[in-house]
């Protein structure tokens, strides 16, 4: 592992969010918000590598590109360049609220509010490599405008000068002089995805973000590029973030790993440990329904249901409906009846409409007496989650309603775990499995 | 993995199809490029056989011949025979599984040429034997779909965005057992009436605009709804089997309403609908989320040991297919380079590429980068010379390498196409200790 020489923070991340509008009707408003991501912190420092993982829809690709850049955050902030000291300051004045400390902090180093000249800074020290590298190179320019297009926008060279710049960064990705005049397409995938890596190093940057660099790659050539990413940092210094959701290529390239679920961070720390002793449920099961080359049938297990919808994420706990572990103190809502009530359809389409009080106390409106009784026998049968039935306060069945009322619970932040570890569950440990 | 026992009792069952010297070449522009070139193997009843390789090795375009759904041209049929024996319902347990039928409630079908006596047609076995390259489309139209099944990379392309789900799955009942669905609905199929006539071409849906008046008339009405009830409920019935919930209320769902996982299930259940002797998943889960992927592939070996189907199982996914597959072949450049039992391949491969792909997967006991990288690219596959395909990545290639092609051949249980293991008579055989690495 390499741990980081310099305590200097590269992008500091605070309660970062990033919400898109789903705009419906003939007037396009906007009836909810997709939370893509919802809430994220965490600090990169210089020279490490973190993973960040997580099933498809997380928000993962969309921290990425907002990281770099690509897209306003809603609302939080992403910090870039902070000495340790300053980083001490931007979290007590992040504390304190609106000051002027805080003010003078956001001028110099928040990146949607940088002046040009510190952008251009941020931007050239914030590089992407894409995952599909087929729709990330332009078909129509040749390897050395596209290797060469960052040098000539910073006006780093021209003419002949560039041309060997160029060509030195071929050669740092293992291409060379022969491939200057050569269009993507001539390329196969793993060499082209060595062109996206020599593009984004061309400048010498401070971070470079990794979007699922391998997964369009097959496995020996998959290595090939992580000996080259590896390579690379220990010779210039990066700092990676590696986003994938491939577990093996993560545990093998990461320092650290932040492990996301529906626009949050679930768990993260330093990799091995956070392999060797998953803190969070869904780590767990991300881990168990990963195959690998070692380890038996026994473990191998997927994860039944499928993700929430971001525009309505859970309370509590947003893993909690598809949790084995699940407590009554994880988050159980009206929600959740709702969903029951859509696996069985006799009651579901007597369902006439839901009053909400709040996430966790509403009146549900059948169409008969008979479909409120039903639901109320249901609420008790096997098919809720034992957990679930211990949360509820209180039913009441009245003429055609039920009133439901769950235990309100806050939500489920993440929390410190020692050794670095910070994890968001209401266990302290997953439960023991014998 | 799976218990030896069982794997012994795979090794003896009767063959389902053998592949024999498939070559299937393409036209390019550059030149012929030979996409399968003499593939090798059997698969064995109830058995899981995995197929693995990198990206144009050729697994794809082996699996879709079976079908025939390589399109000629580009696609050239050069040599090679696939011989499928189908099998059918066993007569002395009516399908519930007995002692005759090793309780997998099908037996082989007689070769209708010599009744199972043995004929020249049948290679002395007395089994149906069809080679899916030759017999005429009409005849593989009744096997696809029927007694072998596909299921396909991206269930979002493989199915049909504008039917319902309850369309798309009724078609392969409608295609291949409109007499059982005649039957449900009380309509004897062997009667010559010109009702049953009309009712017939609706269950297996050639009605045309006149024959649909005339079935929406009273006379007619019940009984053209009870066929369509009848294929309803098996619709319900195989959506439920792989378990999606709620089956009645999917059926008329669209596909863009699911979501990825569950619209693999509903592949799967398009695929096992007919009970298949053979069911070829090509990638099945590559385009899922490992969670759905682990569910998805519990859920194939669960009805796999259900229906006693056998299945070749396509990947390029190595520790994927550990998991899956009783027996593994891989695959390079056209050609199989070892094929055997999987627990052994993955433990101890024998074939230099087998221990460069096992090697390039990262894992715990690696350091950081140095994994054991296979150098190089695949080779152009046009007009290749006779030459181990491996030899130019090979870090173990000898003189005989580049002059010869090694053939598959027995080491152990597996079999190796690779001079190591078979020193050819004249000249320096290659060692594993030639280089260290």
């Amino acid at each position: 592992m390499t741990a980081a020489t310099d305590q200097r923070t590269v992008l500091a991340v605070r309660d970062l969010k990033k919400h898109f509008p789903i705009k419906d009707g003939a007037l396009q408003r906007v009836v909810g918000q997709v939370r893509a991501v919802d809430g994220v912190s965490f600090d990169l420092l210089r020279g490490e590598t973190l993973g960040l993982v997580g099933e498809s829809g997380c928000g993962k690709t969309t921290l990425g590109r907002v990281l770099a850049g690509l897209e306003k955050p809603t609302s939080g902030g992403v910090y870039f360049d902070l000495s340790e000291q300053q980083r001490t300051e931007l979290d007590q004045a992040l504390r304190a609220g609106q000051g002027e400390d805080l003010a003078q902090l956001e001028a110099a180093h928040r990146v949607d509010r940088l002046d040009a000249t510190n952008w251009r800074r941020f931007r050239r020290n914030t590089q992407m490599v894409f995952q599909d590298s087929f729709s990330s190179l332009n078909p129509r320019h040749l390897v050395s405008d596209i290797v060469g297009r960052p040098l000539r926008v910073y006006k780093e060279a021209s003419g002949s000068a560039l041309t060997e710049r160029v060509v030195g960064l071929l050669e740092q990705v293992g291409l060379g002089r022969q491939h200057l005049y050569r269009y993507p397409h001539q390329f196969s995938g793993g060499q082209r995805q060595r062109i996206s890596i020599a593009r984004a190093l061309a400048l010498d940057p401070e971070l470079v973000i990794l979007d699922e660099p391998t997964s369009a790659l097959d496995v020996s050539v998959q290595a090939q590029i992580l000996n080259l990413l590896h390579e690379l940092q220990q010779n210039r210094g990066f700092t990676f973030l590696f986003i994938t959701h491939d577990l093996s290529v993560v545990r093998h390239m990461a320092d650290r790993i932040a492990v996301m679920y529906l626009g949050r961070i679930a768990e993260s720390g330093e990799t091995t440990g956070l392999f060797d002793d998953p803190i969070h449920p869904y780590t767990e099961a991300l881990l168990r329904a990963n195959p690998d080359l070692t380890g038996d049938d026994e473990g191998f297990r997927g994860l039944e249901g499928t993700v929430p919808d971001p525009a309505r994420p859970p309370q509590g706990c947003r893993f909690h409906t598809r949790c084995e572990y699940a407590t009554p103190d994880c988050g159980w809502e009206i929600d959740d009846v709702v969903l029951q009530l859509e696996d069985t359809p006799a009651l579901f389409d007597k369902l006439v409409g839901v009053e909400r009080r709040s996430p966790f106390d509403a009146d549900l409106e059948f169409v008969d007496a008979s479909a409120a009784a039903a639901l109320e026998t249901a609420l008790h049968g096997d098919e809720v989650p034992s957990s679930m039935k211990a949360a509820i306060e209180q039913v009441s069945v009245g003429a055609q309603t039920v009133s439901i009322k769950f235990r309100e619970v806050n939500e489920v932040l993440l929390t410190p775990r020692g050794n670095d570890r910070l994890a968001a569950c209401v266990l302290d440990a997953l439960p023991s499995r014998d | 993995m799976t218990a030896p026992a069982t794997n012994l009792q795979k090794t003896d069952a009767p063959v389902v199809a053998s592949v024999r010297d498939l070559r299937v070449h393409f036209k390019s522009k550059a030149g012929i490029v030979h996409a399968v070139d003499g593939v090798d193997f059997d698969v064995r009843d109830g058995e899981t056989l995995g197929l693995v390789g990198e990206t144009g090795c050729g697994k794809s375009v082996t699996a879709r011949s079976f079908l025939r759904l390589v399109p000629m041209p580009p696609g050239i049929p050069v040599s090679g025979s696939i011989m499928f024996h189908p099998r059918q319902r066993c007569t002395a347990c009516d399908g519930a599984g007995c002692v005759a039928c090793d309780h997998t409630g099908r037996v082989v079908s007689t070769c209708p040429a010599c009744s199972g006596t043995g004929c020249s047609t049948c290679e002395q076995t007395g089994a149906e034997t069809l080679d899916l390259l030759t017999i005429p489309e009409r005849d593989l139209r009744s096997i696809r779909g029927n007694r072998i099944a596909m299921i396909f990379q991206d269930p979002g392309k493989a199915l049909n965005p504008a039917l319902s789900i309850r369309k798309q799955v009724a078609e392969v009942f409608y295609a291949h057992r409109s007499d059982e669905l005649l039957a449900s609905a009380g309509i004897d199929p062997s009667s010559h009436s010109l009702p049953t006539g009309l009712l017939r071409r609706r269950a297996t849906q050639q009605s045309r605009t006149l024959e649909n008046v005339l079935l929406s008339l009273p006379p007619l009405r019940s009984r053209r709804s009870a066929i369509t009830a009848a294929a309803d409920d098996r619709v319900a019935a195989a959506l439920a089997e792989t378990q999606i919930p709620n089956p009645r209320a999917v059926m008329d769902r669209y596909p863009h309403e699911l979501s990825g996982g569950m619209k693999q299930r509903v592949m799967i259940a398009l695929a096992l609908a007919c009970d298949p002797d053979l069911l070829i998943a090509d990638e099945p889960t590559t385009a899922l989320d490992v969670t759905v992927q682990a569910r998805i592939i519990e859920l194939i070996k669960e009805l796999q040991q259900r229906h006693k189907t056998a299945v070749v199982y396509i990947s390029h996914d190595l520790s994927l297919v550990r998991r899956v597959a009783d027996r593994t072949a891989v695959m390079y450049a056209g050609r199989i380079v070892e094929v055997g039992d999987s627990e052994q391949i993955f433990h101890e491969p024998e074939h230099p590429y087998t221990r460069g792909l096992i090697d390039a997967i990262p894992g715990a006991h690696h350091e950081r980068g140095r994994l054991a990288a296979i150098e190089g690219t695949v080779p152009e596959l046009i007009d290749p010379d006779p030459s181990c395909r491996f030899a130019g990545r090979c870090d173990f290639a000898a003189e005989v390498c580049w002059t010869r092609d090694p053939a598959l051949e027995p080491v152990g249980d597996r079999q190796v196409a690779c001079f190591i293991h078979h020193p050819p008579e004249h000249g320096e055989a290659p060692t594993f200790d030639r280089t260290a690495r």
